[in-house]
Formats: C-alpha cells, structure tokens, sequence
C-alpha cells in the first residue's frame, strides 16, 4: 500500500506535466465556472477530446481540478451580479449579494472560497478513507428512497427562504409546475405543449435560472438605478489612497478576501465539518448532488442557527455552510463512480467515460489492482483544492475589477452574457426565450417578495421527484405501502413529513395566536375589499 | 476637445473586433466549423462516441467540428433539429436507433427518411442482466418464471418505450409471452436502472454489456445472454439468446447522418472521411476498451439497416401486446393534478393570510417603467429572431449600442465598447469554448 501511494506521489508531484495540466485546469475551471450558462458538466465535457491524447493519471488531473475550481467559480457572478454561476450556488444566491451590495463582495467570496476548499478537503478525506464502506449505502437506495430524498432537498428550499412559507411554498410550486411542461418521461407523453416541437424540450434550469436571477436583476437596475449619478466604487481598495509598494498592495487585498474568512473557518469549523460530511454524503447518492447538498446544509444551519432571520438577506453563516456542503459533493459524487462504476452526477458519468477508454476499469477491486490510479485521484483532489485558494483569490480581485465598471455599462453586457450563456448549453434558440420569459416572471415574483431559490430547485428536482413517485407506485402492489415499506425510506419519510409537521404542530399549540392572527388578517381583507 | 485619436477610437475597435473574427473561404467544402448534434446529454455513451468521432473528423476534414448536446424529449429534440437543419453539410446528427421508435409512438414526424446516412460507427445488443443472487441460472429459467408468474417479475433499463424497453418486450412477444408478464418500471437510464436493481427495487435490468461493465466485472450482477447472433468480442463469456435457442436479435445503433438534401460531393466527402475515422485504431481501440461494439456500415448499408429496423420496430410498436403496456395506472396529467391541488391550498393560504397584493414598499410600475422593461427586452426577442440569418455580430453589435446609448452612455463610447466586447465574445464562445454562434451573411 504504502509502495503505491510513493508511486502515486512521484507520479502527480514528480511531473511537470501533471502540474503544468492542473494549473491550466484550474485557470481554465475557474473561468468557465465564473461564466453564467457553463457549468462544471460543461466544461468537462469540452476537455473529453483532450484527454484522448493525454495518459490517465494528467486526464484525470484536469478533470478534477476543473471541476473543483468550476464549483467555486460557481460563486464569483453569484456575488457580484446574482447570477449563480451553477445551480448549486443558487441556494444562498441573495445571501451573497446582499453583502456585495453592502460593498463586502470581497469579504463573502473570501468566505465562499475558505470554505469551498474545507469542504472538498474534507470530501476527499471521506473519500480517500471510507469509499468502499460508503458505497454500500448507495445499494440501499431505492427509487423510494429517492423520492423521500428529494422532497426532503424541496421542503429545504422553502425553509431556507426568507420570509413567509406560504410565498416559498407557491414558488415550490410554480417551478414543479414548469418542470411538467414537455415529454413526460415516466410516460413517453407530451404535455402542455400545445403541439409546439419547441416545447418537448421542457424549460431547460440553466436558462431557467439565468432569467430568473439575472435578467430580473438587470430588469430592477434599469428600473432603479440612477445612471446620471457616478457609481461609487463599491469594492474593497476603497477610496483613493497614496501609491504604496506591490508587497503592501498585495497584503492588503489578501486581508480583504481572507480576513474575515479565515477566523470564521476556526469559529465555524464544527459546522464547516458538519455541513462538508452531509454535502460528500448526499453528493455520494446517484442522482442527489452539489445543489441538493447546498440547500440541504442551508437548511439545517438555518434550523439549528441562533439567528434565523438573516438567512436570504446576507447570512455569512448560511453562505458559509452551504459552500463547504457544495464542495464536499465533489468528491462524494466519484463513491460509487469508482466502486460500482455507477456515476454520481453527470461530471463523474464523462470520468467513468474516460475510464474505460482508457482500459480502466471502475469496480471494488480498484483499490487493490489500481491503487496507484486511485491514490493518484485522492492526491489530484488535494492539489487541485489547494490551488483553488490561488486561482480563487486572483479570480476574486478580477471579479472586484469587473464590478468597478459603471452599471450603465455592465448592464447591457450583462444582458448579452445571460443570452449567450443560455445559448451555449444546448445551442438553442428557444433556451433564450426561454430564458427572457423567466426573467419576466422573476421580476414579477420579487416585486410581489415571493423568493426565487425555490422556483429553481423545483425546475430542477420536478422531473426527478415526478419519475421517482411514479416508478415507486408502480413497482408495488399496495400503492402507498411502497413509500414506507423499506426501512430506509420510512426513516427518510418521517423525516420529510417531520420538517413540513414541526412548525405547524409549533404553532398549534398556541392557539390563541393563531385564531387572533387569522381573525385579525380575515378583519383586513374585508376591509380591504369594501 | 476633440482629439483625433479619440475620433479613431472606435473605428480601431471595430477593426479589431473583425480582426479576432476573420474570414474564410467558403467556396470548398468544408470552410467553416461543422456542428455535430448529439440527441443525448453529457456523460451517456453517445455523447462520448459523439465527442471522440467529433476531435477525430475534425483532423480528416481540418475544420472544427463542435458537438452540441440537444437533449430532451427522448431524442424528439435532437433529432427534430438535425433533420429540419440547413441541408448544407455544416450541420450533421449523431442519430440513434430512437429515430426507428419516435415516429411509429406518435411523437414526432421526423424520421429516418428525412436524413441522408453517412455511415454507422457502433452497435450494441440488449443483454439482460440479474442480480447475483437472483434464482435464474439461464435465460430458459428466467423466461420460464415469466411465463408462469405473470407480473411477479420488475424490470427496467431506460423509460418506458425506451430501446432497451422495445428490446425486452420483443423478446417476450417473440417468445410468445404477453410483453405486459412482467411489470416495466419506468427508469430514465441504464446507470439508475442498474442502481435499482442492485438496491433490490427491480428484479432484472435491460441494457447493453458496456452500461454495466463495472458491475459485470464486480460480480455483482450477472448476465443471462445477449442479444445477438453472435458472441461480442469483448465479452466472450457472455452467451448470446441465439445459442440458448431463443431466435431474437436487438442492438442499439449509433450513426452519422446528414438533413435529407445535402449535395452529393458534401454526402461522399463526408462519408470518405468518416470511414477512415471508423477504420483507424484511434476510434476503434479507445472505443473498444470502454466495450463499445464497432461497426461500420458505409451509407448504402446504413440506409437498409435503418429501414429494416424501422420495419421491425413498427410491427412491434403498433401490436396490441405492446399498446396495452403502454398505459399505466397512473396517467401523465396524475402529477400535474396533484401539483394544482396543492397549488390551490397554497394559493388559499396566501389569500387568507393576505400576502398576495403588493407590498407597499414596491412603487406601481410606471407606462414609463413598462416602456423600458419592454424595449429590453424586445432587444432579446430581435436577437432570437434575426441572428440565425443575420450572423452573431451583425445582430448583437447593434443591439449592445442601442442599449448602451438607451442607459445614458455617449455615442462613442457605445460603439467602441459593443465592437470589442462583441469580438471578444465571439472570439471567447465560439472559437474557444465552441458554442456554435451564429455565423449569418458575414461568415460570423
């Protein structure tokens, strides 16, 4: 064992090769990432042609890195425009413009970063120590299971998000709604179509979400924003201040991104661990990943924070739990990959692809027979991470530069990056009108405070969570005995049905509250409508 | 105040927005970047042979060839664009054997004739495979179960009416079993199929030998027979249904083929090319080794195969046995109405509680307001309609300085900063990252 892990060492650190490709992965990840529209599944899919001509171990290097510094990436327009760059920042998307537009963007993208790289440490430590042992929870996993799972991944959305549950809910609902237009896959049918080819695609998330975060947000800035008036400069380096040497200049912008970052790590590091282990947990599960991961975190550190009500309006402790969660998907995603050659997510699908082009083969055995390759993947994670803290703080100061540029500016190529970017993941046109139509109904939704995070999941979880209630119920005999059967599902199925009955069960029990709230609301809307 | 270099300003950054475009020569074919449509999303097999076949054309015919994953529908998607693109060699389908299904299930017009084969890369039989510890030693014992136990057995390998589906019934209707014996659990997928059926969800999956390679190798699933005339070459201990005396074949097709139309010097470069891409052990030995079968068909053959197929495919599709097990107990409009229902509570609860009017801190949108919002967003809608034919830049270059101007920017500034900006983008999508931009009059 400890031969192989020499030879691992020697071969990722003792060539240049190997680092040069990891270097050029990450700026190459970061970048990609950072653009709304392409995401890590993207950009490893455009490196497939490249690591035909490249031996395993630098084909796997830029692989991982890529991805691992794609999902931070993921974070830089979230904060700086409210774009989530991937749908597994879309969680706390308001969480971290709030603070850009408090002038901290530096400060939270610090955070973003210190902690999307605990997060994938810490996943690649649960992946490099238990992997075998862990993969036997993936056989437990039935559609049912999965059900659960998802409506457990939903019910985190509407909890997360600020203000009333009733607006939560209804945004829930209104993207589950989107996410039934098209063929059905359960049935092999169309539906509210209205015999347009177009709409057999469904409304694909990614310009789903550009339009609902980004285009609404350019929409409300041209609305609100005062173009006669300077803009301020509203990133860290401030006010103007005399010329200093490089070496102060550089102390400086590391204090402002790492700063508050890193204090915060010590002081939230048994949350970081917490949030990490459930993000490499979830991440492991087929089918569940980095998105699920995130808003299942931000759940939980909501529920269990002292200060509840920040959370959606620039929480640095929801932020900071739901990026270690994200990252520590990562490397979860590669469990089952590795062990039963059953992807994770649609990134470790492209690797097992790779793989087995390059007469790898993915199994249990693979900790024996190739121990080299897959102590080599561990080491990769661990570089590629450590990275991520350079590539991700220069990436930080250019984002900073990026949003020093006059909005009356920005906003148009804003608009122009939300339409390529939405074009670019399936080359279609309708993606963008698909994409205009959503900013249309984000803009409407915000005016009325209804959240847009949960609009997003449920687009992105409606076909799932459809597919999994439908093969559950029609793979038993007793329809609903299906869903509680297995052990592993009642527990999941208590647990779900626990989140949405705890705060109504709460709110029981002072009656009085309740009748005087409702009496007093039913008293306003008479009034209202005479 | 006027310097002259700031005159020049803009015109400088015109020139260098064209400079990073340039121009080709598009007399011959091919001159510019060809798109490869692949039907599937990133990660399947398709996709994978997709993006192999699409770097290695790219060296027999020195022009870029992007891969452009048009997913959804079941392949309507993708194939719907392919067949409907330009005929002009610049757009070319990977088409899969769902192009034989589609049509005959009513949910698109589209289909084999309206493509002009180039040829076929690869063919994969359906095995079936069972857990290890599952009962069955050979596929008469499986078959025998079936055919006594009606619906005991759960199957699955992809959604319902899927290939690996069509495969499976096939081989029950072939055998004289009503297809609808065993319970079709409808999966989107072999890797969730093969998840389910290790879990214990399912009793037997359908799929083919690579899909399930790993697990193969792990001996946690094991495989009954495959579906073909003969042993695969990578997996010689597999025994195919022929030898156990079940006379049924099926195998899922991959293959390039143009929009019907396309002229005849484009067909015959393309498919020269494409045979050598075929032929050379830089498509054949990665391929191999992920236990992809490679077949090459040149485009005479392609067509019969695909005509064939599509025959088969039909009877099968319009029997009755089939049209019975295509309904379920739970209809698509099912999860729909469960959502309005619980919309309808939601709604209730809003109206009760009175948060639906508009809160008092957000202003009335103006005529003003909505003249705004309007022209943006008519910006977009110009875009969509006027860049296929009209090109990237000629459309968004304009469209950028109009809305600059609209926000307050001067003239100048406007038309430089849309020029470098619009170069740069096009520079950055689609040389670099190969998003297929429009290229319109100009070439770009």
């Amino acid at each position: 064992m400890s031969e192989s892990l020499l030879q691992a060492f020697s071969g990722v650190l003792g060539d240049l090769r190997v680092l040069l490709i990891i270097v050029a992965a990450a700026i190459y990840g970061i970048f990609l990432g950072a653009v709304p529209g392409l995401t890590a599944t993207m950009a490893v899919a455009l490196l497939v042609p490249a690591t035909f001509f490249l031996d395993p171990i630098p084909a796997l290097a830029a692989v991982v890195t890529v991805e691992a510094c794609a999902i931070f990436a993921g974070d830089i327009p979230n904060a700086l425009l409210r774009i989530p760059g991937t749908p597994a920042s879309a969680a706390y998307a308001d969480d971290v413009y709030a603070f850009t537009r408090a002038g901290r963007s530096a400060e939270v993208l610090g955070v973003c970063l210190t902690f999307s790289v605990a997060g994938g440490v810490l996943g690649t430590v649960i992946l490099a120590l238990f992997a075998p042992q862990l993969a036997r929870i993936t056989t437990w996993f039935s559609v049912a299971e999965y059900f659960w799972l998802y409506l457990l991944g939903l019910s985190s959305a509407v909890i997360v998000s600020r203000g009333s549950t009733w607006k939560a809910a209804l945004a829930l609902i209104i993207g589950l709604f989107l996410s039934t237009v098209g063929l059905s896959a359960v049935h092999g049918q169309a539906r509210f179509t209205f015999g347009q080819a177009e709409l057999f695609q469904g409304v694909n998330f990614i310009p789903a979400m550009i339009g609902l975060f980004g285009v609404s947000e350019v929409f409300r800035n041209i609305l609100t924003y005062d173009f006669a008036a300077t803009t301020p400069g509203s990133q860290a380096g401030g006010p103007f201040s005399p010329p200093r040497s490089w070496k102060q200049r550089l102390a400086e912008s590391v204090r402002s991104v790492f700063g508050a970052s890193l204090p915060l790590l010590w002081i939230r590091r048994w949350h970081a661990i917490r949030s990490g282990m459930m993000g490499s947990l979830i991440g492991m599960l087929p089918g569940a990943g980095a998105d699920i991961a995130a808003w299942v975190s931000l759940a939980v550190s909501k529920r269990f924070s002292p200060k509840p009500e920040e959370y959606g309006a620039g929480s640095m402790e929801g932020v900071s739990d739901a990026s270690s969660a994200n990252s520590g998907a990562l490397a979860g995603a590669w469990v089952p990959a590795l062990v039963f050659g059953i992807p994770g997510d649609s990134v470790t699908a492209i690797v097992m692809g790779v793989l087995l082009m390059k007469n790898i083969k993915p199994g249990p055995e693979i900790f024996e027979k190739q121990a080299v390759l897959v102590y080599s993947i561990f080491l990769i994670f661990f570089l590629a991470n450590l990275l991520l803290i350079a590539a991700g703080f220069l990436a930080i100061k250019a984002g900073g530069y990026a949003v020093r540029i006059p909005r009356k500016v920005l906003l148009p190529v804003i608009l122009l990056f939300c339409v390529i970017g939405s074009y670019a993941i399936n080359g279609s046109y309708f993606d963008i009108g698909a994409m205009l139509a959503m900013g249309g109904l984000g803009f409407a939704l915000e005016r009325r405070r209804i959240p847009l995070g949960p609009v997003v999941l449920g687009i992105i979880l409606g076909g799932p969570l459809e597919e999994r209630f439908m093969q559950t119920l029609s793979s038993s005999e007793s329809a609903w005995e299906a869903f509680f059967s297995r052990p592993m599902a009642a527990a999941l199925g208590v647990a779900s049905l626990l989140v949405w009955l705890a705060p109504l069960v709460i709110s029981l029990r002072q009656p009085r509250r309740l009748l005087k709230s409702v009496s007093a609301r039913l008293r306003r809307l008479r009034q209202g409508s005479s | 105040m006027k310097s002259p270099s700031r005159q020049l300003l803009p015109l400088a950054a015109i020139a260098l927005g064209a400079a990073c475009c340039g121009c080709q020569d598009r007399d011959l074919y091919p001159s510019g970047p060809i798109v490869l449509i692949c039907p599937w999303s990133a990660g399947g097999g398709t996709d994978q042979t997709s993006r192999q076949v699409a770097t290695l054309l790219e060296r027999q015919l020195g022009v870029p060839v992007n891969v452009v994953n048009s997913t959804g529908g079941a392949g309507v998607t993708g194939h719907t664009r392919g067949a409907l693109a330009r005929p002009d060699g610049y757009t070319i389908t990977m088409v899969t054997v769902e192009i034989n299904m589609l049509h005959w299930r009513g949910l698109t017009n589209v289909s084999y004739q309206d493509f002009d084969p180039v040829g076929m890369l690869n063919r994969d039989a359906t095995a079936v495979f069972v857990r290890r510890d599952a009962p069955w030693k050979t596929l008469g014992e499986l078959q025998k179960h079936i055919r006594d136990n009606p619906g005991h057995v759960k199957a699955s390998g992809t959604a319902r009416g899927g290939s690996w589906h069509l495969g499976f019934a096939g081989w029950l209707d072939h055998e004289g079993i009503d297809p609808g014996s065993a319970t079709w659990v409808s999966i989107n997928g072999a890797a969730p199929s093969l998840q389910e059926l290790i879990a214990g969800g399912i009793d037997l999956a359908c799929c083919s030998l690579p899909e399930a390679q790993a697990l193969l190798d792990a001996g946690r699933v094991r495989c009954l027979g495959v579906m073909a005339d003969q042993r695969v070459g990578q997996y010689p201990d597999v025994p195919t249904f022929h030898e156990q005396g079940v006379d049924w074949t099926f195998a899922a097709w991959r293959g390039i083929c143009l929009p019907k139309g396309c002229p005849a010097e484009v067909r015959s470069r393309l498919a020269s090319a494409l045979e050598k891409v075929a032929r050379s052990s830089a498509f054949r030995d990665p391929m191999g080794n992920a236990g992809f079968d490679v077949t090459w068909q040149p485009p005479e053959q392609f067509a019969e195969t695909m005509a064939r197929v599509d025959e088969q495919l039909g009877k099968l599709l319009t029997s009755a046995a089939m049209q019975s097990i295509g309904e379920s107990r739970f209809g698509p409009m099912f999860f729909p109405t469960v959502l309005a229902a619980v919309g309808g509570v939601v709604f209730l609860g809003l109206i009760v509680t009175g948060q639906l009017t508009r809160p008092e801190q957000t202003e009335r949108l103006s005529m003003h307001d909505l003249g705004r919002l309007a022209e943006t967003a008519t910006c977009v809608v110009v875009y969509v309609m006027f860049a296929e034919t009209v090109g990237f830049l000629l459309t968004a270059g304009p469209l950028l300085v109009f809305l600059l101007v609209r926000l307050g920017n001067r003239w100048r500034v406007s038309v430089a900063a849309s020029a470098v900006v619009v170069g740069l983008v096009y520079q950055l999508f689609a040389v670099g990252l190969r998003v297929p931009l429009p290229r319109g009059w100009l070439g770009w």
